[in-house]
């Protein structure tokens, strides 16, 4: 079955049966390799894209339920050339160690931040309380979600998005 | 027809107006061959009528002759209508295909319609041009609801009680047909009010047809004779075809105006005689056609028009450089036409023409317009509509709340009327916005929003236009006060009978007073046409084909715009990009049913001897014996039926069988029902696929096993079976032979199964309920028959037979599933409504109840194929047995909130469960302060699973997750079978129970149980590998 999908802001057409996984169909099928596959349950988080603005976990999506809908891969985050304040945040906090569950960090502080641009601490805990990390990096990456939203409230200002 | 439906109209009186009560009651035989071309009527001619074939009838039966025209009459309806089975007549054939032309003419028509995208504009030089056609149905539609048509003639007089809405037409028709004058006519409808003059005309409806047969046949036995009038009259819509046909031409300048305009109507009339005129021959046949006249206008005609050429005007509200507006000349001795309707009909053509060009060249509909106009108040009035409208091209659909199968569109019309005197100027302005609402897979359009402005005349009653517009144009509103209850009729309105408005409710037919319909305007409104004049309805038309357009992309060049004719449109167009997941068959519950107990069987055996004749097997029917519209009614009861779901083995095809069911007494397959003549059904005849639906015995005569519903099945009308028979043997044949069921004796001795049927199955078909609604004996006929509810959700007697009274739909387990109780009984923290129900029947999902899964997602996924007023039916029987409200009260909502704030904290002591929990189940199920796409919508302390007695469906969901698999709108949730031991899911559910559902007992004995349920064979839904 041919499905029609909007992703990163293209229409891209996959042969894919209806119910495969929509992290599958991003990573095998369109070669986006921004989502990673964790635990496959939609537990841990790292497969996180977004969907209309809101964070998904691609790994227990079926592909069906995306049709119709935006989705934003990690790898669409960045606007003409220019990395999303959130991907220039984990990058100056240096967030990173192994890495694996980065994507999901960044797209769910992404999502946090489309809805509320000015969380409080405790609020990024909240957002971040099933994303998992095994590495240890969990200090690094609250200040890379804090320095976030200093960046985006920013950015904002100087291009208001709506 | 069912035997209420039968009984109420042999009694005679009822319904009947009071001093008609010895009305005679009459049945027409048309023509084999019988059509409108177009231009003249054309039929097969009687050769003989043979009066002694009806020698066997009781009472006095009488044939009326006149002409072509056949009737039987006789003192019952139901002995008019064998003694026209039986009648012999004998026909000289006219024309060799029964309305092949006028099938044509609409095929043709509609297929214009979905392949526009190819009539694109030609270029050629520097204009490019737009040609198109545009039809009107002699008869919209067979009539408003079923019911009584009554004419009682005299020498001197006739009185006619029916329905029409063309009063003036059908007192020309009966002027003619009579040669009384008009003022010797009376109609009145069943509660014996006047017809009104002032009715608007849309065109007109079979009510005519049936009046004027029963006028001749009353005429010519001097007593009353009563017609019943309903969906039997479509052959008389079909056979009428096309009233009109209007041909527009335009040629288009580089910057996109329209230099050349053309527009050519075939007929000065767009109106038909009825049938029965036309067959007496006492319909005054119009003479050669002339050529039509060609009326080159350079401006907008003025107040100097002819009088008596008024209908034969052609006027238009636009100026264009040049332009030929045309139509044929008025015949003398034909029926004068209605001003109103060549008025409607000619704004259809117009007003769809425009917005076809605007938006093949690029342009918005509303700019096109103000560009060719040059009268101001036209022009102030367009804006002000617009404006008011938030008019913008293209239409910003609302994004927020759509459910994904609802297509929205928007679409504008404008007209302007000559006054009385034929003055453009005097006359009113009138500019409409609408938007409407397709649902993608029923069909069925809803006028969800309508804006009118007019410059002058009365108030608009937008309300009642859009009321109108609904019921006329797009024949779906089917409120509760219905004459007689069809409880087993389907659909849109187009071939079925329909539920219209009763205009006049008749005294004598005491019903509920009427619900809630599905269009916005829920009240039913006292002859909503009285209100309305021809200049308000005019735009009203092209304004709903131009919005359906707009959300669909298909142009409607001919109404009505029916549920039937969307749908199949939609899925002519749908081939393309199928964006839309296929509803493949899937799944379904796996219902196994103890069998008998030997000693009881052998008890019985001599009444019931088990051995049934074999049906002789027949070559298959070809696919073409039956019509599509048939074959379609079919795959509704099919999709009701859910047949599929067990006739379809997981990863086979469709309907080939081979499903394994597991049950105490062994392995069953399910059959082949494709009809391949080796392995499937194709052999066997209507009696035998009647006699397995009904009684549960096979074509050669052996029983099947109740696993096979056929306790149900055997409620379902003739009229749906022979449906599905039809449906069935129109799928592809497919070859395969169903695996040997592996049962233990001694179930494995088929003939047992008759005993057994003796003692609980009771296969009369269903009987509707005289006290109850329309809408709950259809509700009880789909729930309890097709549906076959209660197989899964009522329990059953150790001998495996479903139990009645209390313990009707009071729940019970299916193949390790819990099918929760429907009735009373139910343990839903929330209680349910008939909204909920209905959601959740519907989309799948109920925000104060859950999502359906399991065994259920299948049954939600057949519901999908049916009309919204089936589902809404089903939802309103179920809630009936629950005693549920209808909708959900605010002391509801308040308590769902206290449920969900209650449930925000973790409930302690519980450590095990809670980190589970935390890991596992918290990122979808709980609020975490980031919109997410994939969170499950239905708080868990609203979950009615988790407050069930019993935690079947709790470890299901948690051992094999939910997946709805085709329902849109519903999540999935992965099965954690593979990643969870016993005691963690016991863990989990414990404290799932603990937490959501604090008032009610911890589950006892989870481990066992869960090791039960994670047999593979229990397991109904699918991981994802």
């Amino acid at each position: 079955m041919t499905l029609k999908l909007t992703v990163n802001g293209q229409v891209r057409e996959v042969a894919v049966p209806w119910n495969t996984p929509l992290l599958n169909v991003l990573r095998n099928d369109l070669a986006l390799n921004g989502p990673k596959y964790g635990c496959g349950l939609g537990e841990c988080g790292a497969c996180s894209v977004l969907i209309d603005g809101m964070a998904a976990r691609a790994c227990v999506l079926p592909v069906s339920a995306a049709v119709g809908h935006a989705i934003t891969t990690l790898d669409g985050l960045s606007q003409n050339g220019q990395l999303d304040p959130v991907q220039q945040a984990f990058i100056d906090a240096q967030a990173a160690q192994c890495g694996y569950c980065l994507n999901g960090m960044i797209m769910t502080i992404r999502a946090l931040l489309n809805h509320n641009a000015q969380p409080s601490t405790q609020q990024i805990r909240a957002a971040l309380e099933h994303n998992l990390c095994r590495c240890g990096t969990h200090v690094e990456i609250l200040q890379a979600a804090q320095r976030a939203v200093v960046i985006n409230a920013a950015a904002l200002q100087e291009a208001p998005h709506e | 027809m069912s035997k209420r439906t039968l009984a109420s109209q042999e009694g005679g009186c009822e319904g009947l107006p009071v001093q008609l009560t010895n009305a005679r009651y009459g049945v027409v035989i048309r023509p084999p061959h019988y059509r409108w071309s177009g231009e003249r009527f054309e039929s097969d001619h009687l050769v003989s009528v043979d009066r002694a074939s009806l020698a066997s009838l009781q009472g006095q039966v009488d044939v009326v002759v006149v002409g072509d025209f056949v009737g039987v009459v006789a003192e019952s309806l139901a002995v008019a209508r064998d003694a026209a089975k039986q009648l012999q007549t004998e026909w000289q054939t006219v024309l060799s295909e029964p309305n092949e032309t006028t099938k044509q003419t609409l095929k043709n028509s509609e297929k214009m319609g979905s392949e526009h995208r190819s009539l694109r504009y030609q270029e050629s030089q520097a204009e490019v041009s737009a040609q198109r056609v545009y039809g009107w149905p002699s008869r919209m539609r067979w009539g408003n609801h079923p019911g009584w048509v009554v004419a009682d003639g005299g020498d001197h007089q006739l009185k006619v009680w029916g329905q029409t809405t063309t009063p003036v037409a059908l007192q020309q028709d009966l002027a003619s047909l009579t040669g009384l004058g008009a003022s010797q006519i009376e109609l009145y409808s069943l509660d014996q009010q006047q017809i009104s003059n002032q009715a608007t005309a849309l065109g007109r409806h079979c009510g005519d047809d049936a009046a004027v047969d029963a006028a001749l046949m009353s005429q010519a036995l001097g007593c009353p004779v009563a017609v019943w009038l309903d969906a039997r009259y479509t052959q008389d819509v079909e056979a009428l075809g096309q009233a009109q046909r209007m041909s527009l031409k335009a040629e288009l300048t580089d910057s996109g105006e329209i230099a050349r305009y053309h527009y050519r109507q075939a007929n000065s009339s767009g109106e038909v005689a009825a049938v029965g005129l036309w067959l007496s021959g006492r319909a005054t046949e119009p003479a050669a056609m002339p050529e039509p006249i060609p009326k080159t206008t350079p401006e907008v005609p003025t107040g100097d028009s002819d009088p008596a050429q008024f209908s034969s005007s052609v006027l238009s509200p636009y100026v264009f450089r040049d332009q030929h507006l045309s139509a044929r000349l008025q015949q003398p001795g034909q029926t004068p036409s209605s001003a109103t309707l060549i008025g409607i009909q000619q704004a259809f053509a117009r007003e769809s023409f425009l917005d076809e060009v605007a938006r093949d060249s690029g342009q918005d509909p509303v700019s096109l317009r103000l560009r060719h106009l040059k009268d101001a108040r036209s022009i102030e009035l367009i804006e002000s509509v617009a404006k008011r409208a938030g008019w913008q091209v293209p239409f910003k659909k609302p994004a927020d709340s759509a459910p994904l199968d609802l297509l929205q569109g928007r679409g504008f019309a404008f007209a302007q009327l000559p006054d009385r005197h034929q003055r453009m100027e005097a006359g009113v302005r009138s500019a409409w916005i609408a938007d409407v609402a397709v649902n993608r897979v029923t069909g069925d359009v809803q006028l969800t929003r309508l804006i009118v402005g007019q410059d002058d005349g009365p108030e608009v009653d937008t309300a009642g236009l859009q009321q109108t517009l609904q019921e006329r144009i797009l024949g779906e509103a089917r409120p509760l006060l219905g004459q007689v209850p069809g409880f087993d009729e389907w659909g849109d309105g187009s071939d079925a009978p329909e539920r219209g408005v009763a205009i006049t409710p008749s005294a004598l037919v005491n019903r509920e007073s009427p619900a809630v319909t599905q269009t916005k305007t829920s009240s039913l409104r006292p002859a909503p046409s009285d209100l309305l004049t021809g200049a308000e309805l005019s735009p009203g038309v092209a304004v709903i084909a131009n919005a359906l357009f707009d959300a669909t992309g298909i142009r409607f060049r001919q109404p009505p715009f029916t549920a039937k004719r969307v749908r199949e449109a939609l899925k002519a167009s749908a081939t393309e990009g199928a964006a839309q997941p296929r509803l493949a068959k899937r799944a379904s519950g796996r219902r196994w049913l103890a069998a008998a107990a030997l000693t009881t069987v052998a008890g019985t055996a001599v009444m019931a001897w088990p051995w049934k004749s074999t049906l002789a097997p027949v070559a298959r029917p070809s696919a073409n014996l039956y019509s599509a519209e048939t074959i379609e009614r079919g795959r509704l009861v099919a999709a009701a039926g859910d047949c599929a779901a067990c006739h379809t083995a997981e990863g086979g095809s469709a309907n080939v069988g081979g499903r394994a069911f597991e049950t105490p007494f062994g392995t069953l397959y399910s059959t082949n029902i494709t009809p391949d003549e080796a392995t499937g059904i194709g052999q066997w005849s209507y009696a035998a696929f009647e006699r397995a639906m009904r009684h549960g015995i096979s074509r050669d005569g052996s029983h099947l096993y109740p696993a096979f519903p056929y306790t149900a099945f055997a409620k379902a009308s003739d009229a749906d079976l022979q449906a599905l028979y039809a449906y069935l043997m129109a799928q592809p044949a497919v070859a395969a032979e169903t695996p040997t069921n592996e049962l233990s004796f001694p179930f494995s001795v088929r003939g047992l199964m008759a005993g057994w049927n003796a003692l609980y199955h009771d296969p009369t078909p269903f009987q509707p309920d005289p006290m109850q609604s329309e809408l709950y004996n259809r509700g009880a006929y789909l729930a309890e028959g097709l549906g076959h509810c209660s197989a899964c959700h009522s329990p059953r007697n150790v001998m495996g037979a479903e139990k009645s009274g209390d313990a009707y739909l009071a729940g019970a387990f299916v193949d390790g599933w819990e099918a929760p109780p429907l009735n009373t009984l139910s343990r839903a923290p929330i209680p349910w409504s008939e909204t909920s129900l209905y959601d959740y029947l519907r989309h799948g999902e109920s925000t104060l109840h859950g999502v359906a899964s399991g065994p259920m997602a299948p049954v939600v996924e057949g519901l999908a194929e049916l009309p919204e007023y089936d589902v809404r039916a089903i939802a309103h029987y179920v809630a009936a047995q629950m005693q549920a409200p209808t909708g959900n009260s605010d002391v509801a909502v308040v308590e769902a909130e206290r449920r969900v704030t209650n449930a925000a904290v973790s409930s302690p002591g519980m450590e095990a469960g809670e980190r589970l929990f935390e890991g596992a189940c918290a990122a979808c199920h709980m609020e975490t302060g980031v919109p997410t796409f994939s969170r499950a919508s239905t708080n868990l302390a609203l979950n009615t699973n988790l407050h069930s007695d019993h935690p079947d469906n709790v470890i299901q969901s948690i051992l094999g997750g939910v997946h709805a698999d085709h329902v849109p709108g519903i999540g999935t949730m992965p099965g954690f079978a593979d990643s969870f031991s016993n005691t963690q899911v016991a863990d989990l559910a414990s404290y799932l129970r603990a937490r959501f559902a604090p008032d009610k007992a911890p589950w006892q004995q989870l481990e066992p149980r869960i090791n039960d349920l994670r047999q593979p064979h229990h397991n109904n839904t699918h991981s994802t590998p």
